[in-house]
């Protein structure tokens, strides 16, 4: 799609320069099983938002990986356009965007597939904290911007691990939206965030591990990964999106899904002490 | 067998018609158009010369000429000396007197838009209503900017078409006791059929029926435009019927505009989803709905429920077709 | 697809939530909660495509997929000098997901709308979860199959789109042939004329089926205690939570010898599962008798606290999330020995491959 309001960039891909083989250090996890990595948020930094939240989620010392930096700004509610049809609950819109700098091949300014379906995804996952009904024909704009991917320099869709990435990033514009919402002062029932959990073959061919908050990188083959958005106080999910390859073994999938709830439970930890770290400082 | 994959069916034959078609005939065989029966009429077809005949909907007259041809694809009726074309599948047209059902879709200054699967949104306007407080009620801003507590987008409301515009939509009203807001039920939709099966103008257009299996009573309504309303019966207060004419609007209660269901039993939904099944086994066999074939339909349908262990009430397919076997055999 | 507009009024939310939530569920149309509405399905309807199929469903939605193929160099992925040569099988561990193209156009909606990219993302992950779909494409270390899938709703959504889409891939793929490669090694592609000597993208019979077969999704509802399969507008109008799971079956190629195997169900993978944000969300609330305004001048001030237990007969949208016994209770209604899944891919195979 020709996009004439803008000066872009080099039509086409851009093809990253190649670089001479380096050692690259082999897949590796210093992690336990069971700990996420160190996040970081604060509220409130975008001052002309009715609220924002910026999230950082740190890299790991030695691996490949880069961390993570999402921002979240949060428009309303404010009241929808005469044009639009009445609607009893709050209309909730939800945007998410890499910044084009952020993974290690360029993304243009026009959004793609993979944005649009992190969008559904965060709408599905915000709405059912919202008490939309106190809120009638008005309308709510949550805007995620990603400013750098969780991407290693290797070609991350050469390895064919581009798309495990997408739920770690599902995962951070969960809890990041979820702050910000909080900062705007909009109704909810909880704070949701976002946790994930995956599958990993074992070392020396031993069964299958299950890991959280799993980086694709430090990772030889993922089997399957669930993210999962999760109000704590509820003990409800309201997002739920799971991939890979899994035997109809039952104890499996429950597994897989009580793991990631396990590890979203770690990063509402971290948005609820940071909520209160602002309320006594402002 | 909870899926059933079908093999995809060659369109049906239709039979070929008995007499062969003489379209423009001057014979004096008594004058009479020579289109018979089932034969389908195009537009551009000339019915007849005989100027005897007056035109009826569906025809026309190209100017200078005397032949009346008709403009829709369907079947000829003659009703004295009227010619008209009735459209094999049409839409609803109102008439000013219909019982129609209609959904709030719009919600404007002091009126509201209806759809009534016409081709306007009728209108249905905030003094057409009935105002819980009486007659002398007044009607104030107040009501106007209240006007969703009556009725917001959504809602289903039974009313009678007062007039029609010249554009064709109709206005509609709900002054009396028996039309307002509908609760208790399910709705169905069976509009877009003409050419005899849908539901067709008749004296009765709302009845209540006993069912069986201990279900109680409940109320069918059978909109002219095809929307149709099955509901359990609720024992209206006794006061409100001994009232006379001039108090009838005082006695409208709170409760009108309310859109809060009464305690529904589990035989009573059972037995309104069957009415329901039987309605839509009606219109798949192309067969007329009225309160007569709706009744008949009915006992059978519980009949043929009998049948299975558990009073199977799906009549989709297969059943339905015996169910209309069995009603056309009658 | 929350974001399309559902008219219905309160007073019949209110029942229908009520006639479901009923042990057992009373359906608007009577079936029982695992019985699907019938349809029609055909294959080979198109002579100019690799695959295709088309269902139509018996209220009235119906959808075309067509399977096209087409050759595609290999892009050679820079890598430092190594000398050994690759052998066959690890070439063929690099098969990337986007060599298939997946297309769904939805009558009435933009194709970059996110619903509809919602759905082409779903379709697409399920065939690519198991990693075994790419190597059906691979033929040799210059060139593969590029295959695009194109999926056309008919009719216009009247109800979500996903489970008719799903199936009618389904059988689309299990109808696509590709021509008989003649040439041999890496040398440039030769292919044999003649159609009657095509292979079958997923084999039939010999050795080729160890492997899966392609994906179906199932939609399914949760309202109340009770899970209801193939919904119809109305149910997912008043559903708590919708969920779409997307299970494929299992084939292992029966070795000489062996014993006949129970067969007694299909060995089912799970691939995935995403939830559906049901247009419950979106309804309006009903109006209890007490606090209708109708009977006096003055505006109401009490407004119905959120939260508060719903008052019998109203309609409430939902609030909140699902717990994870509800989930977990739908999961294994779809994927247990026997259940839905297996009968629908019963039925499915039923259907006649041209």
């Amino acid at each position: 799609m020709a996009d004439r309001r803008r000066v872009n960039g080099p039509g086409g891909i851009t093809v990253p320069p190649i670089y001479e083989a380096e050692d690259l250090p082999l897949p590796d996890r210093s992690r336990q099983p069971n700990g996420i990595r160190a996040q970081y948020l604060k509220t409130g930094v975008t001052p002309s938002a009715s609220g924002s939240a910026y999230l950082e989620i740190e890299p790991q010392n030695g691996s490949v990986s880069k961390g993570m930096k999402l921002t979240c700004t949060v428009h309303g509610p404010r009241s929808l356009p005469r044009s639009a049809p009445f609607s009893p609950h709050m209309v909730l819109s939800t945007h998410v965007k890499f910044a084009p700098f952020a993974t290690r091949q360029r993304r243009g300014y026009l959004r793609d597939s993979s944005e649009r379906d992190l969008s559904t995804h965060l709408e599905t996952a915000l709405r059912g904290a919202l008490i939309a009904d106190r809120w009638p024909k008005s309308g709510v704009d949550v805007i995620v911007t990603i400013i750098e991917g969780d991407q290693a320099r290797q070609v991350a869709v050469e390895q064919g691990i581009e798309e495990w990435d997408m739920m770690n990033v599902l995962g951070g514009c969960i809890t990041v939206a979820a702050a910000a919402l909080a900062d705007a002062g909009i109704d909810c029932v909880d704070t949701v965030s976002g946790g994930v959990a995956a599958l990993v073959p074992g070392k020396d061919g031993e069964e299958p591990v299950m890991v959280l908050d799993p980086v694709p990188s430090e990772h030889e083959e993922i089997l399957a990964a669930c993210c999962v958005a999760y109000l704590p106080s509820r003990d409800e999910i309201t997002n739920l999106w799971l991939k890979g390859s899994l035997s109809s073994d039952a104890n499996l999938q429950r597994m897989l899904i009580a793991r990631a709830v396990h590890a979203s439970k770690g990063s509402s930890q971290a948005v609820a002490a940071s909520l209160t770290e602002a309320a006594l400082a402002g | 067998m909870p899926i059933t994959v079908l093999q995809p069916q060659p369109a049906a034959k239709r039979q070929a018609a008995a007499m062969s078609v003489d379209s423009d005939s001057d014979s004096d065989s008594g004058g009479g158009a020579e289109v018979h029966g089932e034969d389908i009429l195009t537009p551009g077809t000339v019915i007849t010369s005989n100027s005897q005949w007056m035109r009826g909907h569906g025809t026309y007259v190209q100017p200078g000429e005397t032949a009346i041809t008709s403009s829709l694809a369907g079947t000829l009726t003659k009703t004295n000396k009227l010619l008209s074309v009735r459209p094999l599948r049409a839409r609803y047209t109102p008439e000013i007197g219909d019982l129609v059902v209609g959904r709030i879709v719009e919600v404007q200054a002091k009126r509201w838009r209806v759809d009534v699967a016409a081709s306007q949104l009728a209108i249905l306007q905030i003094s057409a209503i009935n105002l819980p407080g009486g007659i002398l009620r007044k009607r104030t801003e107040t009501d106007e900017l209240q006007i969703r507590s009556f009725f917001a987008e959504g809602d289903l409301v039974v009313a009678e078409v007062q007039q029609l515009h010249q554009d064709g939509a109709a206005s509609l009203h709900t002054r009396s006791l028996k039309y307002g807001k509908l609760r208790n039920g399910v709705f169905v939709s069976v509009s877009g059929i003409g050419g005899g099966s849908g539901v067709v103008r008749a004296k009765r257009q709302v009845w209540t029926m006993d069912v069986a299996n201990a279900g109680g009573k409940v109320d069918v309504l059978l909109g002219v435009n095809g929307y149709i309303w099955i509901s359990k019966h609720i024992e209206s207060d006794t006061n409100a019927e001994a009232v006379g004419i001039n108090r009838m609007e005082e006695s409208v209660s709170s409760k009108v505009y309310s859109s809060q269901n009464d305690p529904l039993e589990l035989s009573t939904m059972r037995e309104i989803a069957r009415i329901r099944s039987v309605i839509l086994a009606l219109v798949e066999n192309r067969l007329k709905v009225d309160e007569d074939m709706v009744t008949k339909g009915y006992s059978e349908a519980v009949e043929l429920g009998r049948e299975s262990p558990d009073d199977d009430l799906y009549l989709g397919g297969e059943k339905g077709q015996r169910l209309a076997a069995a009603l056309t055999g009658h | 697809m929350a974001s399309q507009q559902i008219l219905f009024s309160p007073a019949e939310l209110a029942y229908l939530h009520r006639s479901l939530s009923l042990k057992p569920p009373i359906r608007p149309d009577g079936r029982a909660p695992t019985q699907f509405r019938p349809l029609t399905a055909e294959t080979g309807i198109l002579p100019g495509t690799n695959g295709s199929a088309r269902v139509h469903f018996s209220d009235g939605t119906e959808a075309i997929v067509g399977v096209k193929a087409e050759i595609e160099k290999t892009i050679e992925a820079p890598r430092a000098e190594e000398s050994k040569p690759e052998s066959n099988e690890a070439a063929s561990e690099r098969t990337r997901g986007d060599w298939l193209e997946l297309a769904v156009e939805i009558p009435g909606q933009r194709d970059d709308e996110a619903s509809t990219v919602f759905l082409s993302e779903m379709l697409r992950e399920a065939l690519l979860a198991d990693k075994e779909f790419a190597k059906k494409l691979f033929i040799n270390r210059r060139f593969h199959w590029r295959l695009y899938l194109d999926v056309l709703l008919i009719s216009p959504p009247l109800s979500y789109p996903l489970p008719l889409l799903s199936l009618t891939t389904h059988l689309a793929l299990l109808a696509t042939r590709l021509p008989r490669l003649k040439s041999e090694g890496d040398e440039d592609p030769m292919f044999d004329d003649d159609w009657e000597a095509s292979t079958f993208l997923y084999p039939q019979e010999g050795t080729a089926t160890n492997g899966s077969r392609p994906p179906i999704t199932l939609l399914v509802v949760a309202i109340g205690d009770n899970v209801i399969f193939d919904p119809a507008k109305e149910e997912l109008a008043v559903a708590e939570t919708a969920l779409a799971v997307s299970v494929a079956e299992v084939r292992r190629a029966q070795k000489a010898g062996d014993m006949e195997v129970d067969s007694k169900g299909r060995e089912l993978s799970l691939l995935s599962i995403r939830t559906i944000d049901p247009p419950s969300r979106l309804t309006p609330p009903g109006v209890p008798h007490t606090s209708n305004t109708g009977s006096s001048a003055f505006a109401p001030t009490k407004l119905q606290k959120a939260g508060d237990q719903e008052t019998e007969g109203v309609w409430k949208a939902p609030l909140g999330g699902t717990k994870f016994g509800v989930l977990d209770g739908i999961i294994q209604a779809v994927l247990e020995k026997g259940g839905v899944a297996d009968e629908v891919l019963d039925g499915l195979e039923g259907v006649e491959l041209s």
